[in-house]
Formats: structure tokens, C-alpha cells, sequence
């Protein structure tokens, strides 16, 4: 069974997406539209065909992984691509809960869909989606992880944009795909800059790695150290796109207009974690270009921040969760950055399944509200959907890192591990001669954890506890979600209680560490302090210290961190008078200056496109058009002015003409030529 | 007294001449026609006369030239008389100078 | 003969078209669809075959030229796949305007066959005034199809079109004709050479001539004047056409006359590439402003043309594929776009994309056409597109980083125009009531599938496009030195009519002294006279002298093409052989820079 092909793993999704999308075209013209049960079915069957396929795999990979090259795919001058997959430790990770938690949640869609119009359409995007998302991890170059890239890319765009008769939607999916583009540029021109320094071979991973090693070993690193920063810049511009990162983050938060599963499938659990598997996965590359680890770091920080306090001000459900989201990624970052990749790839996995059951438990309370997503217009539900309310508590408690759930495990390896990973510092600052970083972001990520606890509980006591604030006719129609959907909710619950045990340092267990070790151990160890000539780095480091701090420290700190912002919202919500919602859940005031500083700055870019834009219609354009209208008058007046020497009588013309023929004999004839 | 080739090609530029202010001068249609066909055939008796006085392996085309513009004049007369017969039907007139309306 | 036929047949069956009534319009239907079924398998077979040549028939020879014009077609992988636009796109257009023309199809008919003859013939001629004829020649239809059915300015538009693409081309006329009155005959290899012996403020001027002309074929800012009103008024099918096939001629132009024949300095190449790159920006900002839906395609055009544009003078080894797939996915691409807006336009009688919209309700399918056309416009990777902007990016990125960032700034605006237009056209709700006008057909929807379906098959496997242009590299060398060989025993066959006997030496490469004795021994029995006999030995030598030249040529950019390859290699081998190579180079590096400090 261990010679399955691995293109068998995305061929499933593709031929899903192509049945789908045929029966969806052909089927658009008639009212009722093809039968639920039968769409779904094949929705389901083909992702989960899939998993099994990747499930097989993984059980019988051995340490170094599979490699297969299916066929050439570029072949130009300076560019010889093939296309080919790799299944290594990382992609088999990502693969498993890729395929995995998108079957549960595509079986949750069955649920949440029924009815709409769109129905056969969805999943056939949805499947397109898995299958770029497979392709995007299970890809053995960088331009086929591209091709991965922009294809989920444009399936958050169609999915965002599906219910498209409101244009507000399919604005939303515009700037969804336009900030996104904007990282792709990115990620492409890194592709390039890659190529330039090693050829179009370095596309490959493997030959990456070589390549990189091959540089150390010949102490060239230094030649090429600007270069490789740019390299290295650039593709996490490409990251920041994709995982809304500061400053490409707007997007996210707008994308919650799109069906609620397709949130927690693409913009909670998968799609936006690609940045962070992208720096995993050439982590050899990152590791030599410390700056840029510093870099990711501060963007890291400084995103898991506002976006965290960006969530406090939040009335939507789903708003206050993209927050979330883009404040966890912030977290990935940062142990990127701090060069714990395998930490940062862990809490890819824990988050994927609590932020998919919040996500999905929050479907399940809009489903039960009929479209209703203003918190202020919730409470008291937790009487009327207990298994709702069940599954999303326990998903709190695994975010806040509450201790024993998955979050916990996942987010305080990552504070442990800036605290004890990162060595970069600081010097000359007139306070202290030596201001040591991991301190400083260990703080904030500490803090930040507080605030997470503090706006995730406020989302909970607002949403399941006080009294009802909705309205009457309403609160009649509350139900708890169908089977078809409680079953994908609880099953990622448990994921969310219990995926954390897979590295329970405390308990001994490291079965995902070492599971990660063969491809990212090499770039964790190497240390830029002594390794690197640090003349060529612009940031200072000093060499990873010894310093042993007892581990139980963090998970006390991390544990009160979550207690305390746990009890801040308690205060703050649990018995405060909330005014029910009048118009729109945006924020207001110096809330909404916060939350939207960055469409601010993006705004401004928009004009300035615009300005430019209308220069060109209404300055330059216009210019040549007189130009050329002036050049096409000037000749009608010119043509005009001749015509006065056209007589209109036949025989004076006759006569003129003969005349003509006259001279030019006469000329002719006199001087013996006319030249 | 003997022919004279020069007396042809004089007796051709004679045609000729009234050929043309036949043309260029009368204001009937017809009899522009008609003065152009008569410089056509001066040009052609031109080209017989200069085919007797050439030497022989030259003469041919003096002979054949004219066959092929008596050709070309049939056919031309033709084209010329229908479009005056439909200048005529839309004008009523086969006055030259009427025709003022060929816009340049 | 298959080049030929798809040259000349074009204008017999334009011709053969005359014959169907006007009342019974089905019957012009059919037989315009069959042809052009016909003309696309050919242009398919003409691909298959590779690089052929037909054999050169002296033509005529211009007064004051020192040499003939030949009637000579060459296939090359650039040419015939510009022929596989010219005819499948002219065969959408057949079907495409099917249903809309009704009794006037005969004549759309008609115009569209003499426009694809023209546009094959441009793009096989391997003689420069045959070149210019058929350059020319493409104005005259599609001035007169855009002139009778297009939208309510069409007669200033084809007006504007033609006085701006003829005037476009008449320095070039003046710069060929100056060109032809020095070179031997009006091949590429001869003018190429000629170009050698003229001053360089000549060459300059005549650069120049030549560049205006593609220039505003193309059209590059700021000759783009004509573009606009020209798209947009004519019909949607003609449009695709234009667009899609015929602008390909100015890029073509580019690649397979200007390179070759001249030489170019540093200035110049780098001014071309900013021009480019100028109108893709300028492009862009047009079509985001942009309210008319075909104008919007036009600027989008353009954008996409300037990029290729400046792709052709980035002059990187990678260049000729990478604007070849550019050129076929753009070709595919905007024609279906075209196809799709006048589709569209049809439905709801206007071509302002404001009052549109809604109709991805109204009518499912055209909209999944309309917005999978333009998802791959938008160069997602998968599609035809991203292969050709992703190598062209390489191209410039290898230039300069500066050009690859503005052309990444472009690919962003792209999106942002396409997505507005993909919104407003088929999203949200319809802006006013209107009653809907006919639908698109099943063959028409058909067709449109087909070339959406080749844009993905050729993102996926590009190879399609690139061998057939490796297959031309490889023959190039020996193509530009059989070129004057080929046109040598044309100038032979005049005089050989008397001799009927051949003159082997031509055919040889090397023509030795001893070669050249027996040659006028040989000449001498046939019974030649003194001077006839110099005269033929002295074109002989001529001959032998220019191939000589072109060899060279070949062989110098060879051994520089190889230079850089080894230098990359070099560079490569690194991570590929990891042992002695690196460590050899180190060694050679740190010699130099030993060598640079001393």
C-alpha cells in the first residue's frame, strides 16, 4: 500500500471540482437545480478519498519522505521546470489536517448550504479550493507552490464573492484578491531574485537546500548577503499577503463576508497558514539572513498585537474571529522569526482545529439566528444550542491557552521558545547598554495572550450568556444545528482539546517535534552568532545562551495570562447592560480608528493609484487627443485649400490638363531631361 | 509627287488639333465625344505613317500598335456614351458645363 | 504548399465566397464555417511541420533597386503561431458572428478571409517587401469590415484606423525602399548586411522608420490614438480579431525584422523597453478609468503588449518563448474577452459596463465563460498567461530590477481592472431594465470553451509552444546561412534556361579557387561569353562572401550564447555536481579577486 502515487492526492479534489463544476454549468438553467443529497455525497467522498490516500501515506513515510516528478512543465531558456510532489514531514502535516479538516467542514457545508441556489457551485470552489491548497503544500518546487498559491487565492476570491447579487460582497472578494496579488508580486519577484542567484534548478526545494549548504560551506554567504535579503524580503512580502500580516492584513477581516464555512475552512484553518508553512519550508533560506528572521519577527509581534486589540472593538461574530485569526498568525510569526519553525508549524495544527470550531460554531449560531451576526443582538444562548455553546467553549479554552487544551501546549512552546531561540540584541541605547529582544517579545506575546483572553471571553458571554437582546419573532426560531453539522463541530472539538498532547514537552511527548526534526532541525540549530560573519548582518546577536529557565516559569506565566484576561471580560461583560445593535456592527469612534488604521494606509495608496489614473484619462490622453485631433484638422484645412484649384467645369479641366501634358514636353524638350 | 511621310504625320497633327479644340471647345457631350475620337484615330494614323518610314523589323509595331487602340477607342466610346446616356437621364442635359458637380 | 495555401487560399475562397445569395445567408454560414475549419487544421499541420521554406520566385524588381523581390514564404515557430491565431480566431469570429449578421454575413464573410490572407501572409514572408505588401494589405479589410459593421462612430473609426496604421508605415516603406536600393535583394540576410555599409546617423533614421511602424501596429504609447475608438466601434468578433491576431503583427515585426536586421546600441534597446513598459502602466491606468467595456479590453491590450514589447528588447536568452507564450495566451485570451463582451453587449444593448450587471443570474453559463476569461486575462498560474508573464518577468528581472518591479506594479493594476470589470458586467444586480437581446449559441459557447480550455491546457503544458521554437533554434544557424544559398539558384534559374545544366559550386559552402576555375571552365563549354562569365563568377563570390558574413554572425552569437551558459552553469553546477566544481570556482574567484587587489 506504500506506492500509492502521490498525484492520486490531488487528482481527487480536481476531478471533484471539474464533475462539480460541470453539473453546476449544465444545470444552471433549470429552477430546482441537481439534487442536494447526491452533490453533496460527491462533495464529501472525493476530498475524504483523499485523506485516505494521504492517512496511508503518512503511516508508512519513511524519515526522509517521497519524491515524485510527474512530468516536465517549463522548459525555456533560464527557466526548466518540472512538475513534481515531495511528501515529507512538513507536507505530510499540512496534508493531513488540510484534507482532513476539509472534509469535516465540507461535510458541515452540506448542513449550512441547503438550500441555496448556489449550492452545486460551492463545492465545486471548494474543491477547486482543496486541490490548490494540496498542490500548495504537497509541491516539490516554488512555482508549483505558487501555482497552489494564487489558485487558493482565487478561490478565497470566488467563495468570498459567492453570494455575488450584493456587490458589498463582491467588493470585499476585489480587495480580497488585490491585496493578495500584491504578496504574490512578492513571492514572484523572490522567485526571481532566487533564480538569479543559483539558477532555475534552486526552484526545487531539494536543490535549495543544497544550494544553501553548498554557500555555507564555501563561506559564500557573505558575497551574496544582499541578494539574499532582498530574496528573502520579498517572499515574506508574499507571506504577509497571504497570512494578513502588517501592512497586507485589510483583507481578512472584509473576507468574513463569504459563507461561514468557507471562513474556517480558507480563512481560519488553511489558506492564510500558507505563509507561515511557506517560511517553514525554506526556513534553510530564512535562517542565514537573521535580518530578515528580525524582520518577521517585529511584524509578527506587532500584527499579534493590534490585531488582538483590533478584536476587543468587534461586534460581529465573524469579525472578531478574523481578528483572531490574523493575531494568531501573528503568534506563527513570531516563533518563525524566532527561528522555531517546528513550534510555529505546531500551533499552525492546534489552531487550525479550535479556530475551525469557533468558526463553525459560530455558522452554527448565525445558522440558528437566521443571518444574524451582531453580538449585541445574541445572549442567553446557550440555553437554546447547548452543543453549540459546548463546542465553542471548549474552542475557547484552547485558544486562551487555558492549560490541558491545545492552545495551551502550542502558545506557550512559542513564548518559551522566543525567550530561549531568539538572540538578537540591541546595543548603545543611552538606558542600557545591552537591551536583550527575546525579553521584550516575550512580553508582548505574554500580554497579547491576556487581550486574547479578554475578547474571546466577551465574545462568549455576549454571544452564550446573559439574557436574549435579539429580536422577538426571532428568538422563536432559535434551533440547534442539524446532525450534518454538529457532527464535523464536535469531531474538531475534540481535535481542539487534544491535538496539543502531540507535543507535550512537560509530559514528555515530542512525537511532532521529532516528526518535523528531518526537515527543519538543520535550519533551527544553525546560529547566525556564530556562524555568520557579523559584519555583513545589520542587526547584532550574541550566541545562544545556556541560560536554563525551569519550563514550568512560562506555563504559570502563560496559565495566569489566561486567567486574568478570563477574568477581565467577566468583570467587564458578564453582568454589564450591552444596548442591542441599531444599523451596522462596524466599530465607531477611536475603535474604528484602530481597527481600521491599515485600510487607512492602503487607501491611501488607492488613491494615489487613482489620482495617477485619472491623470492619465483626463491630462495625458486628453493631451494627445488634441494632439491628434489638431494634426487630423490641419490636414482637412490643408486638403480643403487645395480643392479651391479643382474647377468644376470639364472642359476647362480638359483644357488645363492638356496644357500640363504641353509644358512638360516643353520641359522636356529644352532642358533633355527632367532630372 | 511621291507620298511624303512627313505629309501623314502633318496630316495627323492636323487631326489632332481640331481633335482637341473640338474637345476642349464645344459644350455638347457628343461632341466632346466625338473630338476625342478623332485625337485617338490622328494618333493612330501617326503611328501607320511612322510604320512605313521605319526600317522593316521595326514597322510591325507601328502596324499592330493601332489594331489594339482601335480596340481600346470601341470600348471606350462605349463606356463614354452610356455614362452620358445616364448623365442624361438624371440631368436632362448633354451640356458639358452642367456637369459641375464632380467635387474634388 | 501548406504555406501557400494558407497564404493565398484565404483570398480564392473570399472570392469562392461571392458566389452564395444573399437571401439564403445559412448557406454562406456553412460554407465560411467549413473553410475556416480548414484553414485552422492547416495553420495546425504548419506547426506540426516545423520550419519550411517554400522555394523563392523572383517577383518583381523595384525601380532603382539594386536586387529582385522575392514571392518567399518561411515557417518558423514564431510565424505559426501567429498563423494559428490569425485563422482560429478568424474561425471564433466566423461562428461568433453566425447568429448577429444575417443577410450581410456573406460580406463579413468575404472581408474576414481576405483580412486572415493578409495577416498569414505578414507573418510568413521571409522577403521584406513581400512582408510590407501583406502588412499593408491587412489595413484594407479591417478598415472596410470596421467601417460597415460596427457600432454608430465606426466610419470615423475605421478612418482614424487606417490613416494612423498607413501613415504609421510609410517611413517604413521610405526606410525599406533607401534599404533595397544598397542590399543585394530584399532578403533579411541581405538587408542585414546592407545595414552594415550605411553610417550610423542613417541607421538611426532608418531604425527609427522601421520601429514607428510596429510601433503603432502594435500600438505602444504614445502612438496608441487609434486603438480605442477602433476596438470599440468595431464589431465584437472583428475586435477579437484586431486584437488578437493583427496587433501581433507590430510585436512580430519587432522580433523577426528590426532585431535581425539592426543593430542595435544600448540607448536604444533600453528606450524601446521603457516605452513598453510605459504603455503597459498607461494601459492600466486607462482601463481602470475605463467605462466602456471595450475600451476597457483595448487598454487592456495594450497593457498586455507593452509588457511584451518591452519583454522583445529585454533581449535575455529567454525571451523569444517567453513572448511567444505571451503573445498566444494574450492572442486566446482578449479574443474570448472580445467574443464574450460583444456577447454581452448583445444581451443588453450597451457597451457601458456601468449599466450592466446581474447577468450571472440572468444567464449562468456566459457568466462562468465570461468570469473564467477573465480569472486566466488575469494570469493566474495554470493559464497560458502566467507562463508568458512569469518569463517575460524573468526577462526583465534579469534587465533590471526596476523594470521587473514596474511590470509587477502592472500585474497588480491588472488584477484590479479585471476584477472591476468581471463585478460590473456580471455581479451584483442589473443596473436597469432592458429586455434581453439573444443569447449565444451552442457552437458559439463551444468555441469559446475550446479556447478557454487551450489557455489551461497550454499553462500546463507550454511545451506545446516553446518546442516548436527549439526546434527553430536549432535550425537557425543553418537557416540564416541557406538563406542567400536558397536565393542563389533562383538567381541561377533565369539564366540557366539557356545552359540547362547546373551549376553545382553554388550549392557548396566553401568556395575554393579551384571551384571557382572549374565553375568557368564548366561556363566556358556551356558556350557563355567573356563578361557574362565574370559577371556570374563575381555573384558567386558575392554570395559566398554575405554567407560567410551570416555564418560568422551566427557563430560569434553562438559562442557568446554559450559564453553565458557556461558562466551559468558554472554557477549551477554548484548544488548540481556538490563536489570538485564549486570548489574549482572558488579557487578561480578568489584567484581573481587576488588578480583585481594586486
Amino acid at each position: 500500500m506504500t506506492n500509492i502515487p502521490l498525484w492520486l492526492i490531488p487528482l481527487f479534489p480536481l476531478l471533484g471540482t471539474i464533475i462539480l463544476g460541470a453539473i453546476a454549468v449544465t444545470s444552471s438553467g433549470n429552477k430546482k437545480g441537481a439534487p442536494e443529497n447526491l452533490i453533496g455525497a460527491l462533495a464529501v467522498i472525493l476530498p475524504a478519498i483523499s485523506f485516505a490516500c494521504v492517512t496511508v501515506l503518512a503511516v508508512n513515510m519513511p524519515a526522509s519522505g517521497f519524491r515524485e516528478t510527474i512530468c516536465n512543465w517549463i522548459d525555456i531558456p533560464l527557466l526548466k521546470v518540472n512538475i513534481g510532489f515531495q511528501f515529507d514531514a512538513l507536507s505530510r502535516i499540512m496534508l493531513l489536517f488540510v484534507t482532513g479538516i476539509g472534509t469535516l467542514i465540507t461535510l458541515y457545508s452540506i448542513g449550512y448550504m441547503h438550500g441555496d441556489r448556489g449550492f452545486t457551485r460551492f463545492f465545486a470552489y471548494i474543491n477547486l479550493f482543496l486541490f490548490s491548497m494540496i498542490v500548495l503544500v504537497l509541491s516539490d518546487n516554488l512555482l508549483l507552490t505558487f501555482l497552489g498559491w494564487e489558485g487558493v487565492g482565487l478561490c478565497s476570491y470566488l467563495l468570498i464573492g459567492f453570494w455575488n447579487k450584493d456587490l458589498k460582497n463582491c467588493k470585499a472578494a476585489n480587495k480580497a484578491f488585490i491585496v493578495n496579488r500584491v504578496g504574490d508580486i512578492g513571492f514572484l519577484l523572490g522567485m526571481l531574485s532566487l533564480v538569479t542567484l543559483g539558477g532555475a534548478g534552486v526552484l526545487n526545494y531539494d536543490m535549495l537546500n543544497h544550494f544553501i549548504s553548498m554557500l555555507i560551506a564555501g563561506g559564500h554567504v557573505e558575497l551574496i548577503m544582499p541578494m539574499l535579503t532582498i530574496t528573502c524580503v520579498l517572499f515574506f512580502v508574499g507571506c504577509t499577503g497571504k497570512s494578513a500580516q502588517i501592512p497586507l492584513l485589510t483583507w481578512l477581516p472584509d473576507a468574513m463576508a463569504g459563507p461561514t464555512p468557507v471562513s474556517a475552512l480558507i480563512h481560519a484553518a488553511t489558506m492564510v497558514t500558507s505563509g507561515v508553512y511557506l517560511v517553514a519550508r525554506l526556513s534553510n533560506l530564512f535562517v542565514i539572513c537573521p535580518d530578515v528572521l528580525n524582520i518577521i519577527l517585529v511584524v509578527g509581534a506587532l500584527t499579534a498585537f493590534w490585531a488582538a486589540f483590533a478584536g476587543l472593538f468587534q461586534n460581529d461574530i465573524k469579525k472578531v474571529l478574523a481578528y483572531s485569526t490574523i493575531s494568531q498568525l501573528g503568534y506563527m510569526f513570531m516563533a518563525a522569526g524566532a527561528s522555531a519553525f517546528d513550534a510555529s508549524i505546531f500551533h499552525v495544527f492546534t489552531h487550525a482545529f479550535f479556530k475551525a470550531s469557533l468558526f463553525l460554531g459560530a455558522g452554527a449560531v448565525i445558522h440558528a439566528l437566521g443571518g444574524e451576526q451582531d453580538m449585541r443582538n445574541m445572549g442567553g444562548l446557550i440555553k437554546k444550542t447547548p452543543v453549540t455553546a459546548c463546542v465553542m467553549i471548549f474552542a475557547f479554552l484552547a485558544i486562551i491557552g487555558f492549560p490541558g487544551f491545545a492552545g495551551f501546549w502550542s502558545k506557550d512552546l512559542i513564548l518559551e521558545r522566543i525567550f530561549t531561540d531568539c538572540n538578537w540584541v540591541i546595543t548603545g541605547s543611552w538606558l542600557a547598554p545591552v537591551v536583550p529582544m527575546n525579553k521584550i517579545f516575550y512580553v508582548v506575546g505574554l500580554f497579547t495572550a491576556v487581550i486574547t483572553a479578554v475578547y474571546m471571553g466577551r465574545l462568549i458571554i455576549m454571544t452564550f450568556f446573559g439574557s436574549y437582546r435579539g429580536s422577538k419573532e426571532n428568538e422563536a426560531h432559535i434551533h440547534e444545528a442539524p446532525a450534518v453539522m454538529l457532527i464535523p463541530m464536535i469531531v474538531l472539538t475534540f481535535g481542539s482539546i487534544f491535538a496539543g498532547y502531540l507535543w507535550a514537552d512537560y509530559m514528555g511527548v515530542r512525537v511532532f517535534a521529532d516528526s518535523l526534526a528531518p526537515v527543519l532541525a538543520a535550519a533551527q540549530s544553525f546560529d547566525p552568532a556564530r556562524s555568520l560573519n557579523p559584519d555583513i548582518l545589520l542587526s547584532e546577536f550574541i550566541p545562544r545562551a545556556a541560560e536554563h529557565v525551569n519550563p514550568i516559569i512560562f506555563a504559570a506565566l502563560g496559565t495566569l495570562a489566561a486567567v486574568v484576561g478570563m477574568f477581565i471580560a467577566w468583570k467587564g461583560w458578564m453582568h454589564a447592560h450591552i444596548p442591542a445593535a441599531k444599523g451596522s456592527s462596524a466599530p465607531e469612534g477611536y475603535a474604528a480608528g484602530w481597527t481600521f488604521m491599515w485600510d487607512y494606509v492602503h487607501g491611501f495608496f488607492v488613491k494615489v493609484v487613482n489620482v495617477a489614473a485619472w491623470i492619465c484619462e483626463k491630462v495625458v490622453d486628453a493631451f494627445l487627443q488634441a494632439f491628434q485631433w489638431t494634426l487630423g484638422s490641419i490636414a482637412t484645412i490643408l486638403g480643403d485649400g487645395a480643392t479651391v484649384f479643382q474647377v468644376r467645369k470639364v472642359r476647362l479641366q480638359l483644357g488645363l490638363s492638356i496644357l500640363g501634358i504641353v509644358a512638360l514636353v516643353v520641359v522636356v524638350l529644352l532642358t533633355g531631361g527632367l532630372v | 509627287m511621291e507620298l511624303q511621310p512627313i505629309f501623314i504625320q502633318i496630316l495627323a497633327l492636323a487631326l489632332f488639333a481640331i481633335g482637341i479644340l473640338v474637345a476642349i471647345t464645344r459644350r455638347n457631350i457628343i461632341f466632346v465625344l466625338m473630338g476625342v475620337e478623332l485625337a485617338l484615330n490622328a494618333v493612330n494614323l501617326s503611328f501607320v505613317g511612322f510604320a512605313k518610314t521605319l526600317p522593316a523589323e521595326l514597322s510591325v509595331a507601328g502596324q499592330i500598335v493601332p489594331l489594339f487602340s482601335i480596340a481600346i477607342a470601341a470600348a471606350e466610346a462605349c463606356v463614354g456614351f452610356a455614362m452620358v446616356i445616364l448623365i442624361f437621364r438624371n440631368r436632362e442635359s448633354i451640356d458639358a458645363d452642367s456637369y459641375s458637380n464632380m467635387r474634388g | 504548399m501548406l504555406l501557400h495555401l494558407l497564404v493565398l487560399a484565404p483570398f480564392a475562397v473570399a472570392l469562392l465566397m461571392v458566389v452564395n445569395s444573399k437571401e439564403d445567408y445559412k448557406a454562406a454560414t456553412r460554407m465560411a464555417i467549413l473553410f475556416g475549419l480548414l484553414f485552422l487544421g492547416m495553420s495546425v499541420a504548419l506547426i506540426a511541420s516545423g520550419n519550411t521554406a517554400t522555394t523563392p520566385v523572383e517577383w518583381f524588381k523595384i525601380p532603382g533597386c539594386k536586387g529582385p523581390s522575392y514571392y518567399y514564404l518561411y515557417s518558423h515557430g514564431l510565424g505559426a503561431w501567429m498563423v494559428f491565431l490569425s485563422c482560429g480566431l478568424s474561425l471564433v469570429s466566423l461562428i461568433s458572428a453566425r447568429g448577429i449578421l444575417g443577410a450581410n454575413y456573406r460580406n463579413f464573410a468575404i472581408g474576414i478571409f481576405a483580412l486572415m490572407g493578409a495577416m498569414n501572409g505578414t507573418f510568413l514572408a521571409a522577403d521584406a517587401v513581400l512582408f510590407f505588401f501583406f502588412f499593408e494589405a491587412m489595413v484594407i479589410p479591417a478598415a472596410i469590415l470596421i467601417a460597415s459593421f460596427g457600432g454608430e462612430k465606426r466610419k470615423q473609426a475605421a478612418m482614424t484606423f487606417a490613416i494612423y496604421t498607413l501613415v504609421g508605415s510609410a517611413p517604413m516603406m521610405v526606410a525599406l525602399w533607401y534599404l533595397l536600393t544598397i542590399a543585394d535583394n530584399s532578403l533579411l540576410v541581405s538587408l542585414a548586411v546592407a545595414i552594415q555599409s550605411v553610417p550610423e546617423s542613417t541607421q538611426l533614421a532608418l531604425l527609427m522608420s522601421f520601429l514607428i511602424a510596429f510601433i503603432v501596429k502594435t500600438p505602444i504609447f504614445p502612438f496608441h490614438g487609434w486603438q480605442a475608438i477602433t476596438y470599440s466601434e468595431a464589431s465584437a468578433p472583428l475586435s477579437a480579431i484586431l486584437t488578437g491576431a493583427m496587433s501581433k503583427a507590430g510585436v512580430f515585426g519587432f522580433i523577426a525584422w528590426v532585431l535581425p536586421i539592426f543593430p542595435f546600441n544600448m540607448q536604444e534597446v533600453s528606450t524601446m523597453v521603457w516605452l513598453g513598459l510605459a504603455s503597459a502602466v498607461y494601459g492600466a491606468f486607462m482601463a481602470l478609468r475605463a467605462t466602456d467595456g471595450k475600451k476597457l479590453l483595448a487598454f487592456s491590450s495594450m497593457s498586455h503588449l507593452g509588457i511584451a514589447v518591452a519583454g522583445v528588447f529585454s533581449l535575455s536568452e529567454a525571451m523569444l518563448p517567453a513572448v511567444l507564450v505571451l503573445l498566444v495566451a494574450h492572442g486566446i485570451s482578449a479574443g474570448v474577452q472580445y467574443y464574450l463582451i460583444g456577447v454581452a453587449e448583445r444581451m443588453t444593448g450597451t457597451r457601458n459596463i456601468d449599466e450592466m450587471g446581474g447577468l450571472a443570474h440572468k444567464n449562468p453559463a456566459f457568466s462562468f465563460l465570461f468570469g473564467a476569461a477573465g480569472v486566466m486575462a488575469l494570469a493566474v498560474p495554470g493559464t497560458a498567461g502566467f507562463i508568458g508573464e512569469f518569463s517575460v518577468l524573468l526577462s526583465l528581472w534579469d534587465l533590471s530590477a526596476v523594470c521587473a518591479g514596474i511590470m509587477g506594479f502592472v500585474m497588480i493594476l491588472s488584477a484590479a481592472y479585471v476584477l472591476r470589470f468581471i463585478q460590473k458586467v456580471i455581479f451584483g444586480n442589473p443596473a436597469r431594465e432592458y429586455t434581453e437581446g439573444k443569447r449565444a449559441g451552442h457552437l458559439e459557447g463551444f468555441a469559446y470553451g475550446v479556447m478557454l480550455v487551450l489557455l489551461l491546457v497550454f499553462g500546463f503544458h507550454p511545451s506545446f509552444i516553446t518546442n516548436s521554437l527549439n526546434l527553430n533554434e536549432e535550425e537557425v544557424a543553418e537557416q540564416v546561412a541557406e538563406e542567400p544559398a536558397a536565393e542563389a539558384p533562383a538567381e541561377e534559374v533565369v539564366e540557366e534556361e539557356e545552359v540547362e545544366e547546373d551549376v553545382e559550386p553554388l550549392e557548396s559552402h566553401i568556395v575554393s579557387s579551384a571551384d571557382i576555375a572549374k565553375l568557368d571552365s564548366s561556363l566556358t563549354q556551356a558556350g557563355f561569353s567573356e563578361e557574362e562569365r565574370k559577371e556570374l563568377i563575381k555573384q558567386v563570390i558575392e554570395t559566398e562572401a554575405n554567407m560567410a558574413k551570416a555564418t560568422a554572425y551566427a557563430a560569434e552569437k553562438q559562442q557568446r550564447e554559450e559564453e553565458e551558459a557556461r558562466i551559468r552553469d558554472a554557477a549551477n553546477k554548484g548544488y548540481e555536481e556538490f563536489d570538485v566544481p564549486m570548489e574549482s570556482q572558488d579557487e578561480s574567484a578568489v584567484k581573481n579577486e587576488e588578480a583585481s587587489n594586486d
